[in-house]
């Protein structure tokens, strides 16, 4: 079936299976930043940020995406210059072989987006769906507090 | 991806999706959040009957009730303020041990209920508040117990359209124990509690998860009904969960296993809504 995607706000026609999964199809249309990983909804690799909102594509049937805004990785470094989320996370340590990053990097967006101001409480719950097997998630929730107190949020009280 | 799919509707009113579901049963499925239907990889599967645009995504207010529509998001239920203004902070934060924020997005409340899933969180909290069920088929829109659709032959199986909540002044809790939240439950408490002052009216105490699906425990309904809300009452209620359990064993635990947890979380369970009431 013939389809219209809407990907980091360019609109890609696209054929696709009526069985396939929008993790497929954004892969085969080059955002590989949203990785394959469990394929079962357990990992949160492949989060991508559907009208703003964290959702897995892995487990999202690609023909549901149409008429919706998709967000990837891609669509945050501007002109050669990463996200704040994004260095923030290289300052701490907290992207190490990097391959769950991209989901990270986009719930935390979204978290971000919906309360700028979030506890270290919250923060976890918020990411407790985008597993790590490198950092421990220490260094990743440093990243994002480190974040919100830059941006003039949290006392260090 | 589900290898064998040929079509994929989206009909825009509940009649045409279920007159296209009832064309053919064996090889169509309903969309709902999409969670569980990715998953099936079944090759069955050749027709996708989607139902984003049939209208089920609001919720309202009708009478006492509140009307849910069964492609309304679990996050989206937790943090509604109808919800709030009936239930309090019962759904908000029972449903915050659901799964992941990003399933929350995709996983619909009608859609964590047809499935007939034995772990489900969801289910068991819908339990407890005595939510019914809107389903529509060939003799249009009815109301009926979740019990009665689990007991309707698959051939038969209607569409739920809404879950409607009766306000009844009831208060809650809600217990799990997983490997994480992200897991699934390895045992699941929910419970309603109707109090005159410090005695308990009526009581509603369900376990899920057993693995089984998620059930009403009379005996232990009963045998607390009357009783004072404290110490004593939690125990017996400990106590009768434990004697009276039905519950099998998997990878996750055991039966016996789930058998302590039970009883410990229906204790637990109780003397939070004492906590929290008096």
């Amino acid at each position: 079936m013939k389809l219209e995607l809407n990907v980091n706000g360019k609109v890609h026609s696209v054929d696709i299976n009526p069985g396939e999964m929008l993790l497929d199809v954004l892969r085969r249309l080059g955002y590989k930043s949203v990785r394959r990983s469990c394929d079962n909804a357990s990992c949160g690799n492949c989060t991508v940020l559907v009208d703003g909102k964290p959702i897995l594509s892995c487990t999202t049937f690609a023909a549901r995406a149409a008429g919706h805004k998709i967000e990837t990785v891609e669509s945050l470094a501007e002109e050669g210059n990463l996200h704040p989320i994004q260095e923030s996370l290289l300052e701490t340590g907290g992207a190490q072989c990097g391959f769950c990053i991209p989901g990270f990097t986009l719930t935390t967006k979204a978290l971000l987006e919906e309360n700028p101001e979030p506890t270290e409480e919250e923060i976890r719950e918020a990411l407790n769906g985008n597993l790590c097997r490198c950092t421990g998630y220490e260094s990743q929730i440093r990243a994002i507090l480190n974040l919100v107190k830059k941006r003039g949020g949290l006392s260090d009280d | 991806m589900l290898a064998n799919v040929k079509e994929y509707f989206k009909p825009t009113t509940v009649q045409e999706a279920f007159e296209l579901f009832n064309e053919d049963r064996a090889h169509s499925v309903f969309l709902a959040g999409g969670t569980t239907v990715a998953l099936m990889k079944s090759s069955s599967i050749e027709r996708i009957i989607d139902l984003e645009n049939v209208g089920l995504n609001t919720i309202s207010e009708k009478d006492d009730n509140l009307v849910v529509g069964a492609m309304v998001k679990i996050e989206d239920f937790r943090k509604n303020e109808l919800v709030r203004k009936h239930y309090g902070d019962f759904f908000f934060n029972a449903f915050s041990k659901v799964a992941s924020w990003q399933l929350r997005n995709m996983a619909t409340i009608g859609g964590s209920i047809a499935p007939k899933l034995g772990w489900s969180d969801v289910t068991a909290c819908l339990i407890a508040s005595d939510a019914r069920l809107i389903v529509y088929d060939e003799q249009g829109f009815r109301n009926i117990s979740i019990d009665e659709f689990n007991h309707t032959p698959k051939a038969e199986k209607p569409l739920i359209t809404n879950v409607v909540f009766t306000g009844n002044g009831y208060s809650y809790s809600f217990k799990k124990f997983s490997k994480s939240t992200f897991d699934i439950a390895i045992i699941n408490v929910a419970i309603g509690l109707k109090l005159q002052r410090d005695i308990i009216e009526d009581a509603r105490i369900v376990v899920g998860s057993r693995p089984h699906f998620p059930v009403r425990f009379s005996v232990v309904e009963k045998g607390i009904r009357g009783l004072k809300l404290d110490n004593t009452t939690a125990s017996i209620a400990r106590n009768l969960t434990y004697e009276n359990f039905e519950g099998g064993s998997n990878l996750l635990a055991s039966a016996e296993y789930r058998q302590h947890l039970a009883s410990i979380f229906v204790e637990r369970a109780l003397l939070d809504i004492r906590e929290m009431v008096l």
